[in-house]
């Protein structure tokens, strides 16, 4: 058995979201994601059932695993007790222990949910923060938004949620010094903090360099669009 | 043998009809225990049966011309067994002391309970029946919709209740597939102009005779199988129903709407008698025999034996056979027993 299998078969998530599968396709069929993508978790789980190393890198390159939305709507069903969902999670942080996740453009886009969600977490404590949503990148939200934007600080001492005030309630509070250490060492016991590390390597290793890291970094933080950025074989090909 | 010597059979299906039937040609004395006014259990609500279309009624009424001297006890049912083989001595519920020297099992099966599967919603739509009731509709020849309009769209959908660890049942209830196409079958007959789709994981027609019938679902009915479990259903303002699935085939996630929706129920160990007779079960909760291979009439109690589907699921056929087998294994164990002999029950080994 390959080496990836074998780390896959450790993961927890795994074990607990994989046994047999009767090829039954309920999980499919309620999954939405399968309904807009060429999406199936019934092929994940029959892939990784194969337990063949070069079909699981194969997968772990792909798009397919960043379609998952983690609604988990396939694991109640399933009549074998299996979870795609927990699968899925696996193998994502496989992908991304790996670096294969850059060879996909869904698993490129790790790079936002790391910089905005996991910084962010480990800054704060809190995954999204309001002053993240900027009009200029979310225009669909409206002049509402944007005088909310602007205005945010008073607004939220006139709703008793202000911003950045110790154990107030609301999601701007600021979490005490104390309690966030205690955040950051599950974070770095869990492995979460490699996970991340990895994701800045992996793209760093696929783009050639920090600073075109930082260039599809700015390119997506100005354009709302990671696909603006082009790959040095996409741009070779357009020549 | 010196004595004649009693024997009593519990559950009236067919194959306890069967057992009592043959034990009385071998010159016993029976008794036949009946919880239902009449015997003849699932069958007589069975319209005709797979997969010869023979009517149900037929079968019982054979099965109990074969009784003989049988003392039948409908409306009864057995409140304790006391004593040991071969001087049982059973209690009915009526308070009758029934000396046995051997006793048999055969009290049968209950359907799943479709309200479990609560995503396929039974008893919350309006046309989503079981197959049960849909027998009762062939037997009156008005298949309808709630609404009481001539349904065109009908869908059958496999394993209801059974090889599902959500509503703990492991196992294959084996007769739901050929009952199924049986079902398409007839429905095609009443109402030629309908459009028949069975919703199946794997087709399992195992007897004698079914793949032809399954053969003939297609060929001869045009009754379309997708190899897709379903899903879930929901309704629509009109009564009818959506189902989502999986074309597994074409690896297709699928919306077809339908008129009426049935389920094929599977079957459930009936074993409400497991603590007055102490027997134990297996781990999908039917009696347990001694062996699953070479004694599979004999329970883990001497002088008590188990026929039908009292352990595990069988079509018609195979529980009157089993009934029979057991009738042997008891006339075998009695004259061993009459003989003073010790007893030569298949050894475990
Ligand atoms: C939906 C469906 C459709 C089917 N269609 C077919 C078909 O077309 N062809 C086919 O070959 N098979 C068919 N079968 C299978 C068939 O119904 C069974 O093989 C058959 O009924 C089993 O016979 P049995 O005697 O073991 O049990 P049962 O038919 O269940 O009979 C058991 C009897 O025991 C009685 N009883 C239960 N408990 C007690 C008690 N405590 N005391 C006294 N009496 C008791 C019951 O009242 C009943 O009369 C179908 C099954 C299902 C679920
Ligand atoms: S629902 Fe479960 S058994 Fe069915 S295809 Fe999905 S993973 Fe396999
Ligand atoms: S958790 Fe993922 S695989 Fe499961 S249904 Fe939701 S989107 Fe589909
Ligand atoms: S017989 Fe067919 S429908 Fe019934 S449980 Fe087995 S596979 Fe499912």
């Amino acid at each position: 058995m390959g080496k990836l299998i074998e780390e896959l078969k450790q993961d927890i998530q795994y074990q607990h979201g994989m046994n047999a599968c009767l090829n039954c396709g309920i999980c499919t069929a309620v999954c939405p994601a399968a309904e807009v993508y060429d999406y199936s978790p019934r092929e994940v789980m029959n892939i990784c059932h194969q337990e063949d190393e070069e079909a699981l890198i194969e997968l772990l390159k792909s798009d397919k695993i960043w379609y998952c939305g983690q609604c988990f709507s396939c694991t109640p069903r399933c009549p074998r007790g299996n979870s795609a969902a927990r699968v899925i999670l696996a193998l994502r942080r496989l992908s991304i222990r790996y670096g294969y996740f850059a060879e996909s453009e869904k698993g490129r886009q790790q790079l936002f949910a790391k910089r905005v969600f996991g910084e962010n977490l480990l800054k704060r404590g809190l995954t999204l923060l309001a002053t993240n949503i900027t009009p200029q990148n979310f225009p669909e939200l409206g002049e509402f938004w944007e005088y909310y934007f602007e205005h945010m600080k008073e607004m939220r001492e006139w709703w008793g949620v202000p911003m950045d005030l110790e154990n107030s309630p609301g999601s701007h509070r600021i979490i005490p010094e104390k309690d966030m250490e205690e955040l950051r060492a599950i974070y770095k016991a869990t492995g979460a903090l490699e996970l991340m590390e990895a994701i800045e390597k992996g793209m760093e290793k696929k783009l050639g360099s920090k600073e075109e890291v930082e260039k599809y970094w700015q390119t997506w933080l100005e354009t709302g669009d990671s696909r603006n950025y082009q790959l040095k074989k996409e741009k070779e090909e357009d020549k | 043998m010196e004595k004649k010597q009693q024997v009593v059979v519990i559950g009236g299906g067919p194959a306890g009809l069967a057992a009592a039937g043959q034990l009385q040609s071998f010159g016993l004395d029976v008794v036949l225990i009946e919880k239902q006014a009449q015997v003849g259990g699932h069958l007589n609500k069975w319209y005709k049966v797979f997969p010869d279309f023979t009517p149900a009624e037929e079968i019982v009424a054979h099965l109990k011309s074969q009784l003989g001297n049988t003392r039948v006890l409908t409306n009864t049912t057995v409140t304790a067994i006391s004593g040991e083989a071969p001087d049982f001595s059973i209690t009915t519920s009526s308070g009758e002391q029934i000396p046995a020297a051997a006793i048999l099992i055969a009290t049968g099966y209950k359907h799943f309970d479709a309200r479990l599967k609560e995503e396929y919603g039974y008893g919350i739509y309006d046309n989503c029946i079981t197959s049960v009731e849909l027998d009762a509709m062939l037997k009156e020849n008005k298949i309808r919709t709630l609404q009481g309009k001539i349904p065109k769209k009908i869908a059958l959908a496999h394993c209801v209740g059974s090889r599902d660890e959500k509503v703990n049942n492991n196992y294959c209830s084996r007769v739901c597939c050929t009952n199924a196409v049986k079902l398409a079958i007839e429905i095609k007959e009443q109402l030629p102009e309908s459009e028949i789709y069975c919703l199946y994981m794997d087709i399992r027609v195992f007897g004698r005779t079914y793949e032809e019938l399954y053969r003939t679902s297609q060929e001869e009915f045009g009754i379309q199988f997708i190899r897709g479990r379903l899903s879930e259903a929901s309704e629509k303002p009109d009564g009818s129903l959506v189902l989502r699935f999986e074309d597994t085939l074409t690896a297709r996630p699928m919306r077809l709407s339908v008129d009426l929706l049935i389920l094929m129920v599977g079957m459930e160990a009936n074993t409400e008698l497991a603590e007055i007779a102490r027997l134990p079960l297996g781990c999908d909760r039917f009696y347990a025999t001694l062996h699953g291979q070479y004694a599979n009439n004999h329970s883990h109690r001497e002088g008590i034996f188990l026929a039908g589907t009292a352990t595990g699921p069988k079509a018609i056929m195979e529980s009157i056979t089993d009934g029979r087998s057991a009738a042997a294994a008891i006339l075998s164990f009695l004259m061993q027993k009459a003989k003073g002999m010790e007893v030569k029950v298949p050894t475990l080994v």
